[in-house]
């Protein structure tokens, strides 16, 4: 994303919550049919004791109050309208919720809402767009590294962070560092041959 | 008829995927959605006697508590949850305080927020009155039905068996398993624009409209399915699931829409599963190898309550030119939730049995495996006697043969070793799938613009089906796929059959390629003329038209219009293997490396060489991926994969993705995939058969005949784990 020059942190409180989405929704990372419909998920009343949390998402800064035992997965999916990582287990077991905090993988269904505040985080929304496609996901579509693609997002978030952090010289590292990520469709022979591809782009970028 | 030589696109909808803009039925952004969690029973059979949720009322954000109480109009009808297109009396948990198995929802939360009803559900307490109960089918309570299924035979099987030269008598085992796609089964319910309207992840969306209407006692016409994407199915999202209901009705009676995301945990007790199953084959041969008997006794688990058949016996006696057969097929009933259709539901488990036992008897021949089963090849079915509509498997046993370098396999066990001192084993196993197909009906529009939009009957789950319509568009009309809209797995757009059984190729390629043919006609009838070579919406643009649609129904072969009544119903409706002419099926070979450390037992298969026989190859890329994810089905199957239950509380002991262990990547190698190519216009004008589930047939048998090749040892259960082989 090409946003950084704004760096406004937003204060907000419960009831300016439905500005952190429009602020968000206006950096056009959201989903198209989101956009469309002009209907960001609506932010629900937190219920239990919650937490102010700041932090840059995608580019963009971001804060609001949480119910404290609020995942950051959820916090994504149901209060910032971005779905683009996935719920396959909630318990760290599948990979599928993989983003980045700090430029580090993790699974952001084992991670509190609450531990972002301060962070950078960055989700599969934030990494390219549909005219400049971030070389891994280009890589995912030349090697038909996906079938149903519920992984996908998971799988391109590790793979980038798999490259960063120096685990993809060999098609062994690959596999050993990719295993986090379950894809039950099976597409791990492409995804290997897709991260070898991009692994070079990324590091001379 | 023109035969397009296999295409090599990208998949279509690989950059929505990629971009994570494809939207699962859990992402729909809803206004005003509540969030729901369930509350599992935790005993596996007996009465509901007493609920008490204040203390879930008080968790703040807690906007309601449902329990059978609320529910108890919902009606359960045989159709009521799809019951996979068998008769079954059907059980609908929360409709009553009775409980069938274990883990199924006996109370449903409904909050604000996802922690909020997550704490309720928590809170909720429940007193039960427990009764006896047996889930699995060798412990005391389990009723074997008193009649076979199934049985197929020819000739006298027993006679030959008994004065046959070489015969071997084993039993295999197969394990409970769990499809486990990543997307966890969710349902959310909203009434919009007056309908109500169903976002799951499905292969079935009419189920809604012919299922839950009923049971809601709605008008079907007021119920949409909505599930353009699936995030993997492997036949778990092939019927309305055990909570949909429940989060329907509670939209209904809240005024609000509200989403239930199921855990994985619920899941192992509330979704299908592939049930656990015996084998006991008998097969004899004379000197020279040839086939003269098999005998085939099978036996599966189900519930107490639905209908879903044991089918083992259907395809082993199709697979080569035994001179005589006799199979029988059994249930026997448990207090479990009712299994179902899983990636090759029966096809895979007995071709576990029967191709690890065709590697045994060719040992007992002294002949080798691939030789074994050329020498038995047949091009008729021997139990109808029908010719096959094709059936190239000694094409892709021979291709195949060659692209793994089977002649370096040894026949002495043992006998390669690697590099580091490990067994290196090589196995061969073959695998058929019933050539099926279903209606559709599929509206076509083309634009003077030069953009297309198609709705038909079909649902993407990662097979690459939106690649196969548009590949038979973009050979008809050569339309520009940028330009290119497909509207699939909503009822909104078209009538939706389950899309399952490997028929989806099979029945979308003749719709999109019979109304691309009906669009080429309807065109040159309007312009008068032949047409031009010019693109077909310049053609349009020439009439001053600014768009022109057609309309198709496509009957399958030997089906007439009552099925497009029955699409529309929900109610499935499906051809094959049998024809009035022939048999048709897919047919596979597999070849399997494997390497066996001796110090550890630990199995690594290097590599997979796949040949298929799917008929027409629709787009080269995707069928690839899509026979690879067979294979690493079959891998899990042979090495990782089985749902242990726990005979004393009625559960699956292992229910998360770290203790029910599926392939992950370090455990998958090469997997070299080609295809025979030849289509099979006998079945239809597209040529194609299936692939999605013959992928997988036969290929955990190449694995554990090469584990055998490795170790001498035939481990006659699965999965294969390193006790079995220390
Ligand atoms: S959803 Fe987070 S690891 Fe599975
Ligand atoms: S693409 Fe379906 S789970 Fe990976």
């Amino acid at each position: 994303m090409s946003d950084a020059h704004d760096s406004k942190i937003f204060e907000v409180t419960r009831r300016q919550v439905l500005e952190v989405g429009t602020i968000v929704s206006m950096s056009g990372m959201l989903p198209a049919a989101a956009q469309a419909q002009g209907s960001v998920s609506q932010p629900t009343p937190e219920n239990g004791a919650t937490v102010r949390v700041s932090f840059q998402i995608n580019g963009q800064p971001g804060a609001m109050e949480i119910d404290a035992r609020a995942s950051l997965l959820d916090m994504l999916r149901e209060r910032l309208g971005l779905a683009g990582a996935k719920k396959g287990c909630d318990h760290g077991q599948c990979g599928a919720c993989t983003v980045h905090i700090d430029g580090r993988r993790v699974a952001s269904c084992l991670t509190l809402a609450a531990k972002v505040d301060g962070r950078t985080v960055t989700t599969i929304e934030g990494i390219g767009s549909a005219d400049a496609l971030h070389p891994m996901q280009q890589a995912f579509i030349d090697h038909d590294a996906l079938q149903c693609g519920y992984c996908t997002p998971g799988q391109i978030m590790a793979a980038i962070a798999c490259v960063k952090e120096g685990h993809a010289s060999t098609p062994e590292d690959i596999r050993e560092y990719m295993s986090g990520n379950i894809c039950r469709c099976g597409a791990y022979v492409g995804i290997v041959a897709a991260i070898q591809q991009a692994a070079p782009q990324i590091e001379r970028g | 008829m023109t035969q397009e030589p296999t295409a090599d696109r990208p998949r279509i909808d690989a950059y929505e995927k990629v971009l994570g803009r494809a939207l699962y039925a859990a992402d729909q952004p809803i206004t005003g959605l509540l969030h729901a969690m369930t509350v599992p029973a935790t005993i596996a059979k007996g009465r509901i006697e007493a609920i008490d949720a204040t203390a879930a009322q008080k968790v703040p954000g807690v906007v309601r508590v449902f329990t059978y109480e609320d529910f108890s109009q919902i009606k359960t009808t045989p159709a009521a949850r799809g019951a996979y297109g068998q008769p079954g009396k059907g059980h609908q948990p929360m409709t009553s305080p009775v409980v069938r198995h274990r883990g199924e929802a006996v109370a449903l939360v409904v909050a604000e927020t996802l922690e909020a009803a997550i704490e309720g559900a928590e809170a909720i307490k429940v007193r039960y009155a427990s009764g006896p109960f047996s889930a699995r089918m060798e412990d005391e309570l389990a009723s074997p039905e008193a009649e076979p299924d199934r049985q197929l035979s020819s000739g006298d099987a027993q006679a030959a068996f008994a004065a046959a030269n070489h015969r071997i008598d084993v039993e295999y085992l197969h394990p409970q398993q769990h499809h486990n796609p990543i997307e966890l089964i969710s349902t959310t319910a909203a009434f919009e624009d007056g309908e109500l309207r169903i976002y799951e992840g499905t292969q079935a969306a009419s189920a809604f409209a012919g299922g839950l209407a009923g049971m809601m006692g709605m008008d079907p016409t007021r119920l949409r399915g909505v599930s353009p994407y699936t995030g993997g199915g492997f036949g778990q999202k092939n019927g309305i699931q055990e909570q949909s209901v429940l989060v329907a009705s509670a939209a209904a009676l809240l005024r609000r829409p509200v989403k239930l995301v199921m855990p994985r945990g619920q899941l192992f007790h509330t979704a299908s599963y592939r049930p656990r199953s015996r084998h006991r084959i008998r097969l004899g041969a004379d000197e020279q190898g040839r086939l003269l008997a098999g005998l085939y006794e099978t036996v599966q688990q189900n519930s107490r309550y639905d209908g879903f058949a044991c089918d083992h016996g259907a395809n082993p006696p199709r697979m080569y030119g035994y001179r005589t057969w006799q199979g029988s097929d059994r249930i026997v009933r448990v207090d479990t939730q009712t299994p179902g259709h899983q990636r090759a539901p029966h096809e895979h488990p007995s071709s576990y049995a029967t191709e690890c036992a065709m590697d045994e008897l060719a040992e007992a021949v002294g002949m080798d495996p691939v030789e074994f089963r050329l020498a038995n090849d047949t091009q008729n079915d021997p139990i109808t006697g029908k010719p096959f509509s094709s059936r190239h498997l000694a094409g892709c046993l021979m291709r195949g043969a060659e692209m793994f370098d089977w002649n370096r396999r040894r026949r002495e066990p043992g006998a390669l070793v690697a590099d580091n001192g490990g067994l290196i084993g090589l196995g061969v196993a073959c695998g058929s799938y019933k050539g099926s197909m279903t209606a559709a009906v599929t509206t076509l529009r083309l634009f003077a613009s030069g953009r297309c939009e198609i709705a038909t009957s079909g649902h993407e789950m990662g097979q690459g089906i939106r690649s196969v319509i548009a590949a038979e568009l973009i050979e008809i009309l050569d339309v520009d796929p940028t330009k290119l809209e497909i509207r699939i797995g909503d009822t909104g757009h078209a009538p939706q059959h389950i899309t399952a059984g490997s028929w989806g190729t099979g029945s979308v390629a003749p719709a999109a390629r019979s109304a691309a043919m009906k669009m080429r006609e309807e065109l040159s009838a309007l312009t008068g003329a032949p047409l031009s070579e010019e693109p077909v919406h310049v053609q349009l643009a020439r009439t001053r038209r600014l768009s022109l649609e057609v309309t198709v129904n496509t009957i399958p072969l030997g089906k007439d219009g009552q099925v497009i009544e029955q699409l529309r119903r929900g109610i499935p409706s499906t051809t094959g293997p049998e024809y009035p002419e022939f048999m048709a099926f897919s047919w596979i070979a597999h070849f399997a490396e494997v390497h066996v450390e001796t110090s550890t037992g630990r199995v690594r298969v290097k590599r997979v060489v796949s040949v298929a026989d799917c008929g027409r190859v629709m787009n080269r890329r995707t069928a690839e991926s899509q026979v690879r994810g067979g294979v690493v089905w079959g891998i899990g199957a042979a090495l990782r994969e089985a749902g242990e239950t726990d005979p004393r509380f009625g559960g699956v002991l292992n229910n998360d993705l770290a203790e029910y262990v599926v392939p992950v990547n370090a455990d998958i190698g090469t997997i070299d995939v080609d295809f025979i190519g030849e289509p099979d216009f006998k079945l239809n004008m597209s040529g194609v058969k299936g692939l999605g589930e013959v992928a997988m047939v036969g290929a955990a048998a190449a694995v554990v005949n090469a584990v055998y090749n490795a170790t001498g040892r035939r481990i006659r259960h699965l999965p294969i784990r390193i006790e079995d082989l220390l």
